[in-house]
């Protein structure tokens, strides 16, 4: 049906429409301000944006910090996810963590670069431990939101049929607050992302916050635009990628967005 | 349990369920902090922070006044940026939220930006703006800008049909109708939304003057971003370091706490 | 015919049970008070009674999942602890895991459960089929419960309870979320199921809360009448209409007597009920 297939194709249209006026607007004003340090036109950043790519330098530090973003959610969810469980199962045991997190949470990962320089210096080690740090309280605040969601039938059910106790938690527990420990996750790897770039712009000898310091140093607008829309790019990349986890993992859940 | 069962419990002793968690409560911050104290002075570095150092240096630094500038330079800052993003963020999502054809044209690009942190605009901040409190002000209006907008949209959206349809039949004109209906049924959620950007525009100020700091050197704008990169590059100061990061977290506890009150306040009708 | 006997040990009883609620040191809520009640083997009990009276924490107390702040609950003579396969229960929003496919559903309590144990996974399988085929649900094994409507997520929870062959059935207002008329297709079926078919020394114990009146004279037994908020036992009545039952019954004259004479027992209880 052609119909339909036209129909599908309207909100892509619409996106395309939208960014082609802002484009025309951008570089209405670019001629208009005159000054290509200032305001590049978008045709100079294109150009930039091709040969970065051309040459691989693009890619090299989006891998670079793409890496780094992997080994931290990694990281981070080896240790939250687990310990979120268990602060959910456990009263004592959430009596006894919390306010040690509550107390470091509001400490954002940002404000712990200065010590980390001065603990790890500049280097791979730096963006890894402050994105871990950032992705790690999302992460274990969702997982412990998940467990004591899960609705209290479903374990009343299991209970009624002499299913023990261990297996309630690993086999209607977890399962149960596999969706929320998702969404957490999709938090964890937002919170993490942004850090990235903080942190590598001040501690780091690469990746894609590195390279957009480095161009600003050289007055190299273009590239530097370049840059920082290859790190919303990737941004949005990572969030499809968790999203699609989620659906792997999910099938049987419903489509959450989470807010911003 | 009821309360008497649970005395029981203690071997008899006056112990209610309240005490009982505070100790619990207190029993890891503490544990750690002796911890760190006996480990750091056995450790004979000079440069090696510890709970007592930590504690005159807040002393010092606050006395001195220069924690508390800091802070009120970093806290102006938020301000004016928390300012700009809602100034600009409410309306545009009341009308993005209100009307589908705003929406459809402006949502590309919110969505476009959304994922490019705020810190990742510095650089060009800098490029145009220098290092002083303008460009400052832009990152955190920038960062404070996407929750609020998404947020009130999604407030916007959450307003009951059947409550505009209502004031349809009561004759109301459409902007009257975001006026009188809309604002106050998505004001819980334009709520969420400040509290997050607030939040956000916190971290956001940290990490620019920061990252101004460790390009500009030590003189300038302030605030206490610059003073913690200060006292890592030139003084190397762990201990006011520390202090540093501990008023941060302090600050953002004391600004969400506030502003979850305003809103109480603000909406008696909700359910807190 | 009351399958109670006299003299005949009840499979369940109730002995002067009460339940209190005090909810974070406000004032106690009285739920139940000194609620007596014994129920036969074979007996299909249910209890209705306005919204709020209490009801469904009585289901809970013979299930186990709460305990009575006073008196005693017991199956076959032995006080009630806790939950347990031998008193399955039907929750009212069905409770279905939705994780695991129908199949899953029906199956998880004799894989995970006491009622499976010495059952090879064959036997475990060939049970669950025979439960897919008894309540209809042939064609759907492999759905998970989001892509079922409510009537067949109904099925599957009443696949799953009877999958674990309790000795009791707990069912708490299972019909009340679907439509009227999805609602009077699954009495029939619930009839069937429990054994209205089979003579009475065959059928399983059940006990059926619900507040809509003609659903609970058009299953029970006997009807256990409560009054609102704290609940006792107001009555308690035979309901004498032959098995097994069906659209007839639902048409006679001895069923719209029996109907009209509860409400006359109830409305003011549920008068009281919407003003409180």
């Amino acid at each position: 049906m052609p119909q339909a297939r036209l129909r599908g194709a309207l909100p892509v249209l619409r996106y395309v429409r939208t960014m082609a006026v802002f484009f025309i607007v951008w570089a209405i004003v670019a001629r208009w301000t005159g000054n290509a340090i200032l305001l590049p036109s978008p045709l100079a950043v294109f150009g930039a944006l091709v040969d970065l790519a051309r040459d691989l330098e693009l890619f090299l530090h989006a891998g670079i910090s793409f890496g780094r973003m992997l080994v931290s959610i990694a990281v981070g969810a080896l240790l939250a996810i687990p310990l979120g469980l268990a602060m959910g199962l456990s009263r004592t045991l959430d009596q006894l963590v919390d306010p040690l997190i509550e107390i470091l949470r509001p400490i954002s990962g940002i404000a712990w670069i200065p010590l980390a320089l001065f603990i790890f210096g500049i280097g791979n080690a730096l963006p890894v431990f402050i994105m871990t740090y950032a992705g790690f309280f999302p992460i274990l605040l969702g997982t412990i939101a998940g467990v004591r969601g899960v609705d209290r039938r479903l374990i009343d059910a299991a209970r009624t049929m002499g299913v023990p106790q261990r297996t309630i938690v690993t086999r209607v527990v977890v399962p149960a607050a596999l969706p929320s420990l998702m969404v957490a996750l999709r938090l964890g790897v937002a919170s993490s992302w942004t850090a990235v770039v903080a942190a590598e712009l001040i501690g780091a000898p690469s990746g894609l916050g590195y390279a957009v310091e480095w161009y600003r140093e050289l007055l190299a607008t273009p590239q530097v635009m370049s840059f920082i829309a290859m790190i919303g790019v990737l941004g949005y990349l990572c969030d499809l990628g968790v999203r699609a986890l989620a659906r792997g993992f999910t099938p049987w859940a419903r489509d959450t967005r989470a807010g911003a | 349990m009821n309360g008497a069962a649970r005395r029981m419990r203690h071997g008899g002793w006056r112990v209610n369920g309240a005490a009982v968690r505070a100790a619990r409560g207190l029993a890891l911050p503490v544990a750690l902090l002796v911890l760190w104290q006996v480990w750091g002075t056995a450790l004979h570095n000079v440069r090696m922070p510890v709970p007592t150092h930590v504690v005159t240096a807040a002393i010092d630094l606050v006395g001195s006044g220069e924690l508390p500038l800091a802070i009120l330079q970093s806290l102006s800052r938020v301000f004016m940026g928390f300012a700009v993003a809602a100034v600009i963020g409410v309306p545009l999502g009341l009308l993005m939220g209100s009307f589908a054809s705003v929406e459809r044209n402006v949502d590309p690009l919110v969505e476009s930006f959304r994922p490019i942190a705020a810190i990742a605009i510095l650089p060009l901040a800098i490029l145009w703006l220098g290092t002083g409190t303008s460009a400052a002000v832009m990152i955190v209006a920038y960062a404070a800008f996407f929750p609020i907008v998404i947020n009130t949209v999604a407030g916007a959206k959450g307003v009951n049909a059947t409550l505009l349809r209502a004031a349809a039949t009561m004759g109301l004109p459409r902007l009257r109708t975001i006026r009188t209906v809309v604002v106050p049924a998505a004001l819980p959620a334009i709520g969420v939304g400040l509290r997050i950007a607030m939040g956000v525009a916190w971290t956001a100020i940290v990490a620019a003057e920061l990252a101004v700091g460790a390009k500009a050197g030590g003189g300038g704008s302030g605030g206490i971003g610059q003073m913690m990169f200060v006292f890592y590059a030139y003084s190397i100061e762990l201990n006011r370091i520390i202090v540093c990061m501990i008023a941060v977290g302090l600050v953002a506890l004391v600004l969400d706490r506030l502003l979850r009150a305003a809103m109480r306040l603000s909406m008696p009708w909700t359910a807190s | 015919m009351s399958p109670i006997e006299p003299g005949a040990a009840a499979k369940l009883r109730l002995s002067h049970v009460g339940k209190k609620f005090q909810p974070g040191g406000a004032a106690p809520t009285i739920a139940v008070d000194d609620f007596t009640l014994d129920i036969a083997q074979g007996e299909f009990l249910v209890i209705v009674g306005p919204s709020g009276c209490g009801k469904t924490t009585v289901l809970n107390m013979l299930a186990g999942l709460d305990h009575p702040s006073e008196g005693s609950v017991a199956l076959d003579g032995r006080e009630i602890t806790g939950p347990g396969p031998a008193r399955g229960v039907m929750f009212q929003d069905y409770a279905l895991f939705p994780w695991q496919t129908v199949r899953g559903n029906i199956g998880f309590g004799l894989k995970h459960g006491a009622a499976g144990n010495g059952l090879s996974s064959e036997a475990r399988a060939r049970r669950v089929q025979d439960c897919i085929d008894l309540v209809g649900l042939n064609g759907a094994e492999d759905k998970y419960p989001h892509q079922l409507s409510g009537g067949m997520r109904q099925r599957v929870a009443l696949a799953r309870l009877v999958a674990n062959e309790p000795e009791v059935l707990l069912m708490d207002e299972p019909l009340a979320a679907l439509d009227a008329q999805t609602r009077l297709i699954l009495q029939d079926e619930l009839l069937r199921i429990w054994g209205q078919d089979r003579p009475p020394h065959a059928r399983r114990t059940a006990v059926f809360i619900t507040h809509a009146i003609d659903e609970a004279v058009f299953l029970a037994d006997r009807i256990a009448v409560m009054t609102t908020r704290p609940g006792r036992l107001k009555a308690l009545i035979d309901v004498p209409l032959p098995r097994p039952r069906n659209d007839a019954t639902r048409a006679s004259s001895e069923f719209q007597g029996l109907s009209q004479h509860i409400w006359s027992l109830i409305r003011d209880e549920a008068y009281r009920a919407t003003v409180t």
